[in-house]
């Protein structure tokens, strides 16, 4: 539909300087219902910027429709205090690129409208092309000091908590390492627990995550704590978040890194701080208590085995010795 | 019939010394094309080469929407999808952009500058032919392993140990043979540019597109190396344990990453580089007005050099020292300069004058507009607070689909639809034409757009599925409906490339009173080009030879009229 519109429209705009025009039009009108129906839906009018104000609507109105809490939010909610830098600094970014599309796609509008007469050779003042590369870089420097000053607000750590929890040195963030494999996470906490999948952090608490992978590149992507980053073999990438209030944070990893790369997913249970002591603690007596049962298992069977060797052996000589015997006796 | 493109043939019939059609082909048409190593037969060939893989492309990306339009779809498997994913992000950029690129130069360049025939012809021919065989190679590997490591196969994933069958080698191998073969036919482009220009085609005077084509190959001289250099290294790791991208023996992952992304990038920039000359070329024509050249030429250098440096602002994820991070920030925001420059040059260009609108002229506002949206939302993409935030999602990818779809299939179609009388001697269905550019403008609208969406939304790209209550459905499902209407544009429009040659009248040899010298030369061109070479004055010769002609006719005339009474 919006197609024969635009076709219509390609008509009528060069309409005085096409010869045939009028067999032009007859030919649009034998597809008229469609065109009726376009008609219906979009609004009329002769400006093909109609077109694209009735396309952004019909979007804008399908993803309104789709999820009303999602609609207007640009960025996700932070966490964090860095996110907040990034947040503000995309939003700035955001309506500074609409306005260049909007100005820029306008300006070609209002270039290519169709010319009812002739426009003199000499119309138009032409700006000069130094000062316009001034202007341009200007605006490019200023877009420039507005990104560094956010962007370093955003990678500053966040102030070290007062009250050190377990395993953390005073003054120093809480360091727990995140291991990317194929296709889960590791988290080694600074008291030897560890715990696949699931991240357990405190609240309040400045947290160092050192990424690590023991394969393959993975994206580390928890958009409200820490934004993304590369997990990369053989290299450390230290990323610092310190969440203010206790919730569960999910999201999945974002580098393509094989055939279970869809279910690769991140969880972090941000829970109060002596919550997380309980919960590390309770992790390490869980690993220890698993390790204990595999270990007994093991001494069990390395008893059983060397039980069952013994008896082979005492059988074996059994054996021998009948057949000596059976030798000697003949 | 009816159309559009009754236009009055402007250009005065009578050229007595352009008459020649060459010699006569001694073979068949195809064995003829298949040996030869004409410059024009070659840029035909690497030109229809690239259209026949925008199709392909165009297929494969309606596949992949079509697997993402609904959550936890079950159209294809996981394997599937990432081998269409690799091969479709292989296809966009090694067998559509960068032969469309060398191509349309390699054609059209020899011509502007008054060449007869290219300086090492040979070394195009087997470049081409390299070409043609990385192509083959890639589409072949369907029948054992295609390549599925995804669009850039970072190592330790593209290793023999976690891609142990042949799909990365296939990747290896095809975009080796593809970037040596172009890198050869480059190669040709730069030394007859820089040898063979016609008398009086100084620097200052060469054409716009000249001038594209001087940047690109030198740009492509010096990258593709740098490429060529890491796809060997891979394949050596891959081979015997070389460990260049192990982090363990001294060497690194990072290393491939800044490798490959200074490549990627400037094949970014040179497709920006290349077809904002040839819709500055379009742009001349139809508006008889002179684009501001100084600034122009210059900005283009600016982003050969300042683009290309950008690089690292495609890891800033990365364990890399923040220096990196700030200089490639830096430099991508410096793009703004450049491409400001030209745009409002362009855009100024058009808006002053009285022009006919006609499908390349369609075709190149089509291509400034996408690609404006994909640039500006580059900028957001550029800067590390937001790029933690949205790189490696659709957002990112939706910015360089508008910039590269904007650049390459709609400035690669008003190129083609402005040079096509002089590849053809044909005439273009123009009404077709501007059919398939509505089509696919609005497809591309409706494909790419909601993907912004998306991508603020948190979709991560590669995925071959999500699950419903990740709230991306409504997005992808525009989405696929957008690409559908995009395929059925790039179809037509293609479609109306071959049905063209079959069904429109012929072309005169300068049907649009172009100014540059390709105009000179018959549609389509004889194997040597010109009879005869003019004295290039100024940066107009064609407007010279114009009035030359119509100072003589005139002198004629009045010299008859004289001898009248006499006799």
């Amino acid at each position: 539909m919006a197609v024969l519109l635009v076709d219509r429209r390609g008509f009528k705009e060069v309409g005085n300087l096409i010869p045939n025009r009028k067999r032009m039009r007859r030919r649009g009108a034998a597809s008229a219902p469609a065109i009726r129906m376009a008609r219906v839906l979009l609004p009329r009018s002769r400006k093909p910027v109609s077109l694209f104000i009735s396309l952004a609507g019909v979007l804008l109105a399908f993803a309104l429709n789709a999820s009303p809490a999602m609609a207007l939010s640009l960025n996700p909610d932070a966490a964090s205090p860095g996110i907040e830098d990034g947040n503000t600094l995309h939003w700035i970014l955001f309506v500074v690129i609409l306005v260049v599309i909007v100005a820029v796609n306008l300006a070609i509008l209002r270039a290519a409208r169709p010319r009812t007469r002739a426009v003199s050779p000499k119309q138009g003042r032409n700006v000069s092309q130094v000062k316009l590369a001034v202007g341009l870089s200007v605006f490019a420097l200023a877009l420039f000091v507005v990104a560094t000053i956010f962007s370093d607000k955003s990678r500053e750590i966040p102030a070290v908590n007062a009250e050190p929890v377990a395993g953390q040195v005073k003054g120093e963030p809480l360091q727990i390492r995140a291991t990317g494999s194929q296709w889960l996470w590791r988290f080694d906490y600074p008291n030897a627990s560890f715990s696949y999948r699931r991240l357990v952090v405190p609240a309040g608490v400045t947290v160092q995550l050192d990424l690590e992978s023991t394969d393959v590149v993975h994206g580390w992507n928890l958009p409200e704590l820490t934004g993304k980053a590369q997990a990369i073999p053989g290299k450390t990438n230290s990323i610092y978040f310190r969440a203010d209030e206790p919730g569960i944070y999910e999201n999945r990893s974002s580098m393509l890194s094989g055939q279970g790369y869809d279910t690769m997913g991140i969880e972090v249970h941000v829970v109060p701080p002596a919550e997380y002591e309980a919960a590390i603690d309770l992790l390490r007596k869980e690993i220890q208590f698993a390790q204990d049962k595999v270990e007994a298992e093991f001494e069990l069977e390395r008893k059983k085995s060397e039980i069952s060797e013994m008896q082979a052996e005492k059988t074996e000589n059994q054996i021998q010795n009948n057949q000596i015997e059976s030798a000697a006796s003949e | 019939m009816s159309r559009t493109t009754s236009y009055p043939q402007s250009m005065p019939p009578t050229r007595p010394e352009i008459s020649s059609d060459g010699p006569k082909p001694r073979q068949a048409r195809w064995a003829e094309l298949a040996s030869s190593a004409d410059h024009k037969d070659v840029g035909r060939i690497l030109i229809s080469s690239a259209f026949g893989s925008v199709f392909l492309a165009a297929l494969e990306l309606l596949l992949l929407r079509l697997q993402l339009a609904v959550p936890s779809n079950v159209f294809l498997d996981g394997i599937t999808f990432d081998r269409l994913l690799s091969v479709y992000g292989e296809t966009a950029i090694f067998l559509v952009a960068m032969p469309l690129i060398i191509g349309l130069l390699y054609y059209v360049v020899p011509l502007q500058i008054g060449a007869r025939t290219t300086a090492i012809p040979r070394v195009g021919q087997i470049g081409l032919w390299m070409f043609i065989f990385g192509g083959i190679l890639l589409y072949g590997s369907f029948l054992f392993t295609p390549p599925e490591a995804g669009i850039n196969p970072l190592p330790p994933f593209s290793d023999a140990t976690f891609s142990p069958n042949n799909g990365v080698d296939v990747w290896i191998t095809s975009t080796g043979l593809v970037t040596l073969g172009l890198l050869m036919v480059a190669i040709d482009l730069l030394t007859t540019l820089h040898n063979l220009r016609a008398p009086g085609m100084a620097w200052r005077r060469a054409p716009l597109f000249t001038w594209a084509g001087a940047i690109v190959t030198w740009l492509f001289v010096v990258v593709a190396p740098i490429f060529l250099a890491a796809i060997t290294m891979l394949m050596i790791d891959r081979l015997g344990g070389g460990g260049f991208f192990a982090g363990d023996s001294g060497g690194s992952p990072i290393l491939w990453q800044h490798l490959s992304y200074i490549f990627f990038t400037a094949i970014y920039m040179s497709a920006a580089i290349t077809f904002l000359a040839a819709i500055g070329e379009i742009v001349q024509t139809f508006t008889g007005r002179e684009l501001p050249r100084k600034s122009v030429t210059r900005s283009m250098i600016a982003i050969a050099i300042i683009g290309t440096l950008a690089w690292s602002q495609n890891m800033l994820t990365a364990p890399i020292p923040s220096g990196w991070k700030y200089f490639g920030m830096f430099m991508a925001i410096a793009l703004i300069v450049p491409f400001g420059l030209i745009f409002y040059n362009l855009i100024s260009t058009v808006s002053k004058s009285d022009f006919h609108m006609r499908a390349p002229l369609r075709f190149a506002l089509g291509a400034l507009s996408l690609a404006s949206i994909g640039l500006a939302a580059e900028i957001a993409q550029s800067t590390i607070a937001v790029a933690t935030q949205l790189s490696q999602t659709y957002d990112a990818w939706a910015a360089t689909h508008f910039a590269l779809i904007g650049f390459v299939v709609f400035g690669g179609f008003a190129a083609v639809t402005y040079w096509y009388p002089k590849m053809t001697g044909q005439q273009l269905n123009e009404d077709r034409a501007n059919k398939s550019f509505g089509l696919m403008f609005v497809g591309t609208l409706i494909a790419v757009l909601p993907l912004f969406l998306a991508g603020v939304a948190g979709q991560v790209t590669d995925s071959y599925r999500y699950f419903s209550f990740e709230d991306f459905e409504v997005y992808n499902l525009i989405a696929a409906v957008g690409t559908l209407i995009l395929f059925v544009g790039i179809v037509l429009a293609v479609g109306n490339l071959i049905m063209s040659r079959h069904e429109e009248p012929a072309a005169t040899p300068d049907p649009y009173r172009g100014d540059s010298l390709e105009w000179l030369a018959l549609s389509p061109p004889p194997a040597h080009n010109f009879d005869v070479l003019p004295d290039v004055r100024s940066t107009r010769p064609m407007r010279d030879i114009r009035e030359a002609i119509v100072r003589r006719d005139n002198e004629t005339a009045e010299a008859e009229s004289a001898a009248q009474p006499v006799a």
